[in-house]
């Protein structure tokens, strides 16, 4: 799969929901991977500001004289008052235009956070600090390893470091998993799988004969 | 007339040879006599690997080296034979690889390594363990011995695996089971998808556990099983009407299911963090 074929096909392929094929072009290419962690992170944002709620009357009056300076939108004249209910096309076009691109926009980011019949998770972060938190920060022996990785075989580091990372958080879910739930065993066989799977990485990346 | 079209004929001849041999891959091949329950241990970094059952007291290597960037460095211990690519300075993954087609003893125990890969064995009985980085790994009619593979994103395929114990654990590569049975099949998948298509038959154990990937599960409908599945965050869904069985497990409409089928003589274990976990029935025609 090309990059051009896996932009085309990213609305449809949110996380979760995307095919084998797309899995693999990500894991691969590195360009493709920015593209979608920033497009995460501006989706996380757009939910932020969701929140923020409405500005206060005055900054929309200060945005009206600013536009009225600029002459991109007029008070109207008396002649015009006559007909107060027809909305003045430039100023509908003036406004309308930012506004739709706005919703477009947030419209965009929305469907493919959720993707094609996909429920928005209960406890979805909706701040900025939640989402960094998703992310585990690398510990300094993954760091060390990353590092050796590098050294021996540059082309693999960023493989390595996609890889900790998904151990790191399958060991945060399984470990948050086993603290609410002690005595649940599907837990702590999530939390042994995970610490199995962080072992492998490492096995992988020491043994002398691969990268 | 003639002899120039000959002369422009035999030009093109030499020229053609002589870029042959200019690129000429170097061919080798490595005899071993072995006893029974032999072990092979390759270390290949890029490349493929196929191993095969073939004569009892006799291991056959056959190599392809792609470079003078790359040598074999080949022993033997008795029955233990080892065999390692050995990457001189300058090798990359093209310079760098080598082919092998190996054949062994049914009965032998194979080791794999291999970054690039691809890994293939089949028709074996003896132990099999593979270790890849992102080769894809096709293991097929093996039956009776420990089946190890660990992969981090390669695609793993296993088929018609019988009475065997299988472990396999992949990070991010799918994992694809057909008609594998034994009385132990576990695997540990982080973001890879695991499919399962088989009868769950052996009165074994069955563990297909996964972070984020998704698990399908495809069995037929006299299948004799006892099975638990849950997902935390994802759907779980049975095509089956499932006897209910008495159970601390936490059953919940949607997100988790217990119950027994015929005479649940298997133990099956559906559990996944935030996949979708389907257990199909066979449609029979």
């Amino acid at each position: 799969m090309t990059c051009a074929e896996f932009e085309q096909a990213l609305p449809d392929a949110s996380e979760g929901n995307r095919e084998f094929e797309h899995e693999q072009h990500l894991r691969s290419c590195s360009a493709c991977r920015s593209l979608v962690a920033d497009l995460n992170a501006i989706s996380q944002q757009a939910r932020a500001l969701q929140d923020c709620g409405d500005p206060s009357p005055r900054v929309w009056n200060s945005i009206e004289i600013a536009l009225t300076r600029e002459g991109i939108i007029r008070q109207p004249s008396r002649g015009e008052l006559a007909s107060v209910h027809r909305f003045p096309s430039r100023w509908s076009s003036a406004w309308l235009l930012p506004v739709a691109a706005a919703l477009l926009v947030t419209a965009g980011v929305v469907r493919y956070e959720r993707g094609p019949g996909q429920r928005v998770m209960p406890n979805a972060p909706t701040t900025t600090a939640q989402v960094a938190s998703m992310r585990p920060e690398p510990s300094p022996d993954d760091r060390q390893l990353i590092e050796s990785v590098a050294l021996r075989s540059p082309a693999m580091k960023a493989s390595y470091e996609a890889n900790l990372q998904d151990v790191n958080s399958y060991i945060r879910d399984a470990e948050q998993s086993v603290k609410n739930n002690p005595n649940d065993e599907a837990a702590q066989q999530y939390l042994s799988n995970a610490y199995e799977q962080r072992e492998m990485v490492y096995e992988m990346a020491e043994e002398r004969s691969l990268p | 007339m003639l002899s120039r079209q000959r002369a422009a004929q035999l030009v093109v001849v030499v020229v053609l040879v002589g870029v042959v041999l200019a690129t000429a891959e170097d061919r080798k091949e490595f005899r071993f006599k072995v006893r029974k329950g032999a072990s092979i241990s390759v270390v290949n970094q890029y490349g493929p690997i196929s191993v095969k059952a073939g004569a009892r007291k006799e291991v056959l290597v056959t190599a392809i080296l792609h470079s003078d960037k790359v040598e074999i460095d080949q022993g033997q211990s008795g029955s233990r034979i080892t065999l390692l690519s050995h990457l001189l300075p300058g090798a990359d993954a093209t310079s760098g690889q080598v082919e092998y087609q190996i054949v062994v003893p049914a009965d032998a125990s194979v080791t794999l390594h291999s970054t690039t890969g691809p890994l293939h064995v089949e028709k074996l009985h003896g132990d099999v363990i593979l270790e890849s980085n992102t080769a894809n790994v096709d293991l097929r009619d093996l039956a009776d011995g420990h089946v190890h593979v660990k992969t981090l994103n390669g695609l793993v395929t296993l088929t018609n695996i019988v009475d065997g114990h299988v472990e396999i654990t992949s990070l991010g590569g799918d994992v694809m089971l057909n008609a594998v049975s034994g009385p132990l099949v576990e695997v540990n998948s982080s973001s890879g998808r695991i499919n399962y298509d088989g009868d769950f038959g052996g009165e074994g154990e069955y563990s297909l556990t996964s972070h984020t990937g998704d698990i399908e599960a495809t069995a037929p409908g006299d299948a004799s099983i006892d099975v638990t599945a849950r997902s935390e965050q994802g759907k779980v869904i049975s095509d089956f009407s499932l006897q209910p069985k008495h159970t601390s497990f936490p059953i919940r409409a949607g997100s988790a299911f217990a119950g027994t089928m015929g005479k649940a003589a298997s133990s099956v274990r559906l559990f996944s963090f935030s996949g979708k976990i389907h257990l199909k029935k066979r449609q029979t025609n």
